[in-house]
């Protein structure tokens, strides 16, 4: 790049070119201005739905689990505003101080126990929105249920993809053998990256909700969410396991240690940035996918089991309700309630990516670590 | 979302991998594993394939294939299973969605990695990253909130008091599709154009041509597959697109009569008819049909796009 100023006074005189270069310029700016402009209306009339709340003190109703969920989703609110605050005191001492293992320990327990403490006080204070169930016909209705069947079906999905996304990628770089396997098995990754997610929601509906007759569950939806999320991450995997520096795996065999066990403790630690990225990417389209969720997951929230555990009851995520209230709906404050929605699953969406930010961190220092000692 | 397609070849780790001791139980536990994960991905595969064909063939049988494809009104109520307003609206409202909102991405990729100022190529990166994650169906509101009612407009100024028109319909559908997969172009655009060797560019200007020819006449053209393979994913996103489109769409199952009248899609009429649908009958399988035929559809732009993508040898 260090030429382009050089090539620029050469040609300084062209004034049709810097005209042209001009209107590009803020063409491209004003491109970039219209979603500037959608995210903010999204975070601000969001904002403002999920803070016009009205604190009440009584459970909204006896439903089980729906306890728990409040004190999780109280102890999240300020675990995470405690978070931002230690992290910027943590930042302020370190710039005078140096960093120090104390004050490691001290802000986690500072996070932790402001968490319980919201767990505690703030149960019964919190926006309304955030833990009421969603209503049909009447205004005030929130998404608590949805919340809770958004981070559960990324829980149920990854349990799927991790283990066979990885391990199919493993095979790809690592063990295989056969090279009419491997072409079938790239061939199959292909197509199935191609497919509309609409395809996946019928496939989904045919086996479960016709020929196992089990109805709509969050298990099938998790299941189709998987086999969407699969290609993405056998990609990513692969291409990071095989980014893997050579000697590191010459030197673990040189030492005696098996292929399975050179793969265990020095190829798949330092691929970890690689796979957590795969899986948050993952986990992103999980909460913004519905069409495959409205075939096989269904679009209600039963009063009885909202919050329970099993995976074979149906369920809404966010997505799809934000889609059902515009489609279907009927409540008179629509538009308070989608607001409130998308940005909830923003706020989701940037909080995966956050979290990632962190444990790549963690994840990753094995694998500096691996570097530092072969240099 | 692009995958390394290259076939791997065996390379001298792996050969030595292969030689090394591999006597201890758990060695072959984990390697069954890893094959048989492999063998999950093949197996569920052709599933998904199979039962789509199944389901879609025992439907193109029971309605047939002509009217599938060019019959003029889908109306499963009273046997008539015309699929030209579906696959027209998809194919309208994509094509409309690529020329719109892939040109202006194209263009702004061009200038973010050729003329843009340093300072600010990270931040637009990164604004339109978050931009490319937003849900589909989020993009879907906001169109319905503020493009509907600006569209209709548009139409009544166009087209008179006439009641029939208004801001569902396909032009609505393709601006909102233009706006969706603009991030996604542009991102994919401009990780082609910065594959462009720096050297080219130098070369270039040591001719003596300006920044502007180096970009248009230099950069571009030697990055035209992938940029082409870029607008091609836009257009087989718009194309499978289905919540967006189905609450600006407007859901009349007719062939329109101009860009503002509503009608509706293959994967939008999927969903719809889903909610109420009952497996077996032959309304449920023409669904079915239509679905095989979105999927032949993508996997064909897929094929393409792969042939697009393969490295040139020099």
């Amino acid at each position: 790049m260090k030429h382009s100023a050089a090539v620029d006074s050469l040609r300084r005189g062209r004034s049709r070119e810097r005209l042209l270069k001009g209107l590009l310029g803020i063409a491209s700016m004003s491109l970039a201005l219209t979603y500037a402009v959608a995210l903010a209306h999204l975070v601000l009339r969001g904002g403002a739905k999920l803070f016009s709340f009205t604190s009440y003190a009584y459970p909204l109703s006896d439903i089980e689990g729906e306890g728990l969920m409040r004190a999780v989703v109280a102890a999240c609110l300020l675990g995470a505003v405690a978070w931002g605050a230690s992290s910027i005191v943590r930042a302020l001492l370190e710039r005078t101080y140096g960093s120090s293992r104390r004050v490691d320990t001290v802000s986690q327990f500072f996070v932790a126990s402001v968490a319980i403490l919201g767990a505690l006080l703030l149960r019964d204070r919190l926006p309304r929105f955030l833990v009421s169930f969603p209503s049909e016909t009447t205004a005030g209705g929130g998404v608590g249920p949805e919340i809770f069947n958004t981070i559960y079906f990324a829980v149920l999905s990854t349990a799927v993809t991790l283990p066979v996304g990885v391990g199919a990628a493993v095979y790809l770089a690592r063990f295989a053998r056969s090279a009419r396997f491997v072409s079938a098995l790239r061939t199959a990754l292909d197509t199935l990256a191609s497919l509309p997610s609409i395809v996946y929601g019928l496939f989904g509906f045919l086996v479960f909700v016709v020929e196992m007759k089990a109805g709509y569950s969050l298990f099938a939806g998790a299941f189709v969410l998987s086999l969407l999320n699969l290609p993405l991450v056998v990609g990513i995997t692969e291409e990071s396991l095989r980014a893997v520096p050579r000697e590191l795996e010459d030197a673990s065999l040189a030492l005696g240690a098996t292929q399975v066990e050179t793969v265990r403790h020095i190829t798949l630690p330092y691929a970890w940035p690689g796979i957590l990225s795969a899986l948050v990417l993952s986990i992103g389209r999980v909460f913004a996918e519905s069409a495959p969720l409205i075939m096989t997951a269904g679009t209600t929230v039963s009063r009885t089991n909202a919050y329970s555990l099993s995976p074979f009851r149906g369920g809404e995520t966010l997505a799809v309700h934000l889609w059902y209230v515009n489609s279907s709906g009927l409540s008179p404050d629509k538009a308070d309630v989608s607001a409130g929605t998308a940005a909830v699953l923003i706020a989701l969406i940037a909080l995966t990516n956050m979290l990632a930010a962190r444990l790549a961190l963690y994840g990753g220092a094995l694998g500096s670590r691996l570097t530092k000692a072969t240099r | 979302m692009q995958q390394v397609l290259v076939q791997p070849q065996e390379d001298t780790l792996q050969r030595r991998v292969r030689l090394a001791p591999r006597s201890r139980w758990p060695d072959v536990l984990v390697r069954l594993f890893v094959k048989a994960c492999g063998g999950f991905v093949l197996l569920t595969t052709i599933l998904l394939i199979g039962f789509l064909a199944r389901t879609g063939l025992a439907g193109m049988g029971e309605v047939g294939i002509w009217s599938l494809l060019f019959g003029p009104r889908w109306k499963p109520e009273s046997q008539l299973y015309g699929g030209l307003p579906l696959i027209l609206g998809t194919f309208v409202s994509a094509l409309g969605a690529a020329a719109m909102g892939a040109t202006p991405a194209v263009l702004a990729a061009v200038w973010l990695t050729e003329f843009a100022p340093k300072p600010l190529r990270g931040f637009y990166r990164r604004l339109m990253e978050i931009a490319a994650a937003i849900p589909s169906v989020v993009y879907g509101w906001l169109a319905l909130t503020h493009l509907v009612p600006v569209m209709g407009a548009f139409a009544h100024a166009i087209y008179g008091d006439d009641s029939n028109v208004g801001g569902e319909g396909l032009a609505s559908s393709a601006v909102l599709l233009s706006v969706m997969i603009a991030p996604t172009v542009l991102l994919l655009s401009v990780d082609a154009l910065s594959r462009v060797p720096y050297n080219l560019r130098e070369a270039s200007a040591a001719l003596g041509a300006s920044p502007w020819q180096t970009g248009f006449r230099v950069v571009m053209p030697y990055a035209w597959r992938g940029l082409l393979v870029a607008v091609f994913f836009g257009f087989a996103r718009a194309a499978g697109e289905t919540m967006a489109v189905q609450m600006v769409i407007g859901g009349a199952r007719v062939i329109p009569a101009n860009l503002f009248r509503p009608t509706t899609t293959i994967s939008s009429q999927i969903v719809m008819d889903m909610q109420n649908a009952r497996p077996g009958t032959p309304a449920d399988d023409a669904l079915f049909s239509m679905a095989l035929i979105l999927l032949i559809v993508s996997i064909a732009v897929v094929l393409v796009t792969r042939m697009l993508s393969r490295p040139v040898r020099a």
